[in-house]
């Protein structure tokens, strides 16, 4: 009985507004998938229903972490970002899936380190820039470094992808940590300066032409622009109401390229249209607001720039792949947390989350004491 | 900690501006330009149909074809557009009524095998002609949603006289497919399968031309979105010389084996046969499944291009190389004399000459001249099997000769290494013996006999076979001593005016060469000629190889004689 009440006590005192958006999209996304998947070989039902157990084992999961807290997980930080870096090295040894070597299997198990590494990179910066906080150049190149050394292993994968995702977390948090405004001008100015460079010498072919075309579709639109445009057709007809679940064409004819991953949103938006967007966009605004809350009544700096991280790392992904169906941001192949399909993507979010929500518990406790 | 709360505030309004940016966006695309986007939606056909590249064609060195491409029709369609079994039924009846042959089940297997992606156009009915195709196309009854499609058909107007050289095209398969990935193949594409066709896929192919369509709901093309024209691919002009070409594949036609002829200079391949010959038109069409395996399965093994692919050992056309090898490592000179009694006795064995009564004392020109095994037993034992392996890396024995052809043997260069490798025993000095007469363990590939008679021509250079210019390579000097040399020339010249290579000297050009006979196990004797003319300033190599011809003398030296003959008389 003492473990159903200090949890409906916890539940209590953490933000449910937070924890109900996420669940929210969550179940919508488990739909979503179905009606995007169907299109294929009538595989809707088996990937809704594997989604459907990820989010029950992500929701457990999530609660697990509330509860141990993330007093303790900051405690094991720095051996948890070595054990990643472990991860993330031996994946480089595993062998490719559609190009990159992003899947870590144990046994009939696989999974992508990558998602999990957003975690740790999260908790090891939240705990060294509290004890080195990033003020003068010396600390600064610290914390660089240990920016650093995971994009390089995910970049050898080769996922750029992941490698954009810790950058722009990783920029998030430097910004929340109060890192002088010069140092930050310098950072952007030397990332400005790298985008030729990048996309000269280190760009693949295939991730040149995704920027090309997202400077102009009509360039290629037999090739890299026919995603763009398929998308766009099948966002923008959908209206102000949408075509309603399940009858959305762009997807169930296959004009989509997956459907249930990267441009699962331009199926929500064929089905949903403009309303059911705005209703998604001010799900994912009131999250990632609830999350920048927990951080400002927090009273720890950890906690603090902790919650500048998981804020970071959804909105990134969430605008970019919004963006992307509608054309305003590059194809980056980045899920749509809470709706991509995924088990990995899934379960790292909702890690996060209780971290979060373990945060708004001490908040509150920490109120409560005054 | 203010700076903390600061930055984080700053952060709620950032997460706020851009949902804005984000629901303008949506309203643009959703509501302000709605309804182009529903429309396009609605009759949102964008299709992608791919011309095929006429492919580069292919000629001999006089510009006579030896690849041409020919117009056919192709019925193309998308897989969306027969995904029921009525559909596929209906176009089998239509198919069926025009007199061509193709049942719904053969329809359908067509379709699962091209299904790459739905919006991706495949072929559903290759081969037609232009009067076929116009007949299907006025049916009232045809499909409007499927459409012909010119294609070209390759076809091979020299057929089985060159095509083990030039080989043949056909469908790529998945295999293929895979791993040319990055190469811009897709489903149905004709691909080089072997010889030229293959080996210079990639200048030959072209690139394929492709069309958007923006088609309505029954499939008409409604506007053309984008167009890039097909390119026709490269044409290749091969250094063959039909003439000479056709008169090897006629001086085979009773043999089995192999008989080619080459520039000693360049390596440019004049004739490349290689008998029994095979027809490349059929199997560029697309043959059925038991013509295949009865090609594949003929115990005379049609497809295997002796002239580079056939391993046999030199037999006595080895001499030549064994006297080079000798006289460089001073083991032996010119004066050196042998006695041959007609065998040597060497450990409890006895090896015999060739002629059981001897031939006496023999320096080495005598001895290639009369081809005494005797002389080069001894020659052998003297020089030793570490220097003769040495030798023959230098001439690149056991390795592929480079000739711009898939599919090429690298022979053996054997050796005591190899040995104790693949037999687990030691190299014995009986070994070497044998070896010293190019039986045993050594094998080699016609063309690289030619090669090394070749270096022997042109004062010890090592060409690079080709047969076409793209494939040439720059000669590598192999540094042999032209004294040497000369004495090793004067030996090949005996053979052929004095010698047991007469018979390859009686069609007016001056031959220089030496002939071979190889010892069969499985039944009679391969018989062997390797000579280049004319002997004084020599311009040609030729090489003949033929299996159970018993001697080398009486059938393969003609063969080269002729050979030679034509090439220096046109």
């Amino acid at each position: 009985m003492g473990f159903w009440n200090s949890l409906r006590e916890d539940l209590t005192l953490t933000d449910r507004v937070m924890l109900l958006c996420a669940v929210t999209l969550s179940v919508w996304g488990v739909f979503c998938i179905y009606s995007a998947a169907a299109g294929g070989a009538g595989k809707g039902f088996d990937y809704a229903f594997r989604q459907a157990v990820w989010l029950l084992v992500s929701i457990i999961v999530m609660i697990t972490i509330m509860r141990i807290g993330h007093n303790a997980l900051l405690e094991g930080a720095y051996p948890l970002y070595g054990l990643m870096l472990l991860f993330l090295a031996l994946t480089l040894l595993t062998p490719k899936v559609k190009g990159a070597q992003s899947w870590f299997g144990v046994g009939g198990f696989r999974f992508q380190p990558s998602e999990f590494a957003k975690i740790s990179i999260i908790l090891m910066m939240s705990k060294f820039m509290s004890r080195y906080p990033p003020l003068d150049l010396k600390t600064f190149m610290m914390c660089l470094g240990v920016i650093l050394l995971p994009v390089v292993l995910v970049l050898i994968q080769p996922d750029a992808g992941s490698a954009l995702v810790y950058l722009v977390i990783s920029f998030g948090m430097l910004i929340a940590a109060g890192t002088p405004l010069k140092y930050l001008a310098g950072l952007v100015g030397l990332g400005v300066g790298a985008v030729p460079l990048m996309f000269f010498f280190f760009l693949k072919d295939y991730q040149k032409n995704r920027i090309l075309v997202f400077i102009d579709p009509m360039r290629d639109p037999l090739g890299a622009g026919y995603n763009v445009i398929q998308s766009r057709i099948a966002v923008g007809s959908g209206g102000w109401t949408g075509k309603g679940f399940m009858m959305g064409t762009q997807s169930k004819l296959k004009f989509l390229p997956e459907p249930h991953t990267d441009f699962i949103f331009s199926v929500f938006s064929e089905e949903f249209g403009f309303i059911g967007n705005i209703i998604l966009l001010v799900l994912f605004t009131l999250l990632i607001v609830r999350v920048i809350l927990s951080g400002i009544r927090s009273k720890d700096r950890r906690s603090k720039i902790l919650s500048a991280g998981v804020a970071s790392w959804l909105w990134f992904q969430m605008f970019e792949s919004v963006g992307m169906s509608i054309g305003i941001t590059p194809v980056t192949g980045l899920p749509l947390p809470f709706l991509s399909y995924g088990g990995s993507s899934l379960l790292a979010t909702f890690i996060a989350l209780g971290l979060v929500a373990s945060i708004c518990i001490e908040g509150a406790n920490s109120r409560h004491d005054f | 900690m203010e700076i903390l709360d600061s930055r984080l505030k700053l952060f709620l309004w950032l997460t706020g501006l851009s949902s804005l940016i984000l629901v303008t966006g949506l309203c643009f695309c959703q509501i302000l330009q709605g309804d182009k986007y529903v429309s396009l939606a609605h009759s949102n056909r964008l299709r992608m149909i791919r011309f095929p590249a006429p492919r580069g064609e292919i000629f001999d060195r006089n510009g006579v074809p030896l690849a041409v491409n020919d117009n056919t029709f192709s019925i193309m369609g998308y897989p969306l557009d027969l995904n029921t079994p009525e559909k596929l039924e209906h176009l089998s009846k239509i198919l069926m009524r025009h007199g061509i042959p193709f049942t719904s089940s053969d329809i359908a297997r067509t379709v699962k095998q091209q299904r790459l992606a739905p919006y991706r156009v495949m072929r559903i009915v290759p081969n037609l002609t232009m009067t076929q195709m116009a007949e299907l196309v006025a049916d009232y009854d045809f499909p409007r949603e499927l459409f012909p499609l010119s294609v070209w058909r390759r076809t091979y107007p020299a057929g089985p006289t060159a095509a083990n050289i030039i080989g043949y095209v056909g469908e790529i398969s998945e295999t293929e497919l895979k791993a040319r990935s990055d190469e811009g193949y897709t489903g149905g594409d004709l691909i080089g399968k072997s010889g030229i066709e293959r080996s210079y896929e990639a200048v030959l192919r072209g690139s394929p031309g492709q069309e958007a369509l923006e088609v309505d709901a029954r499939g008409r093309k409604v506007r053309t979105l984008d167009a890039n024209q097909a390119v026709k691919g490269e044409d290749l002009h091969l250094t063959l010389d039909m003439g000479a070409q056709k008169l090897a594949v006629e001086l085979l036609k009773n043999w089995k084996g192999a008989l080619l002829a080459m520039d000693v200079h360049t390596g440019a391949v004049l004739a490349l046969a290689s008998s029994p010959v095979y027809d490349n038109n059929p199997l560029a069409w697309g043959v059925s499944g038991r013509e295949w395996n009865s090609i594949m399965n003929d115990p005379d093994r049609p497809m295997l291009d002796r002239a580079i692919a056939g391993v046999y050992p030199p037999a006595s056309t080895f001499k030549a190389f064994m006297s080079i090898a000798s006289l460089e490592e001073n083991t032996i000179n010119q004066n050196t004399i042998f006695s041959c009694r007609g065998g040597l006795r060497f450990g409890s064995h006895l090896f015999k000459c060739w002629r059981h009564s001897g031939h006496g004392a023999l320096n080495v020109i005598g001895g290639l001249q009369h081809s005494c095994d005797v002389f080069f037993y001894q020659a052998g034992l003297k020089t030793g099997i570490e220097k003769l392996i040495k030798w023959g890396r230098k001439f690149h024995l056991g390795e592929p000769t480079g000739i711009d052809l898939p599919g090429e043997s690298g022979g053996n260069i054997a050796g005591p290494e190899w040995k104790m490798r693949r037999f687990n025993s030691v190299w014995a000095g009986g070994d070497t013996v044998n070896y010293s007469i190019g039986q045993g363990y050594m094998l080699m590939t016609p063309i690289q006999i030619a090669r090394v008679y070749a270096a022997i021509a042109n004062g010890g250079k090592m060409v690079t076979p080709h047969l076409c210019v793209k494939g040439y390579r720059t000669p590598e000097n192999i540094g042999l001593n032209p004294a040497k040399l000369e004495i090793v020339r004067r030996g090949l010249e005996a053979v052929v005016t004095r010698g047991t290579g007469a018979r390859a000297g009686r069609f007016g050009v001056q031959v220089a060469g030496k002939t071979g006979t190889a010892q069969n196990s499985h039944g009679d004797d391969h018989a062997l000629f390797a000579g280049y003319a004319p002997a004084d300033n020599p311009r040609y190599v030729a090489v003949a190889v033929i299996e159970g011809g018993k001697h080398g003398s009486s059938v393969a030296g003609p063969l080269v004689g002729q050979l030679l003959a034509h090439l220096l008389s046109h």
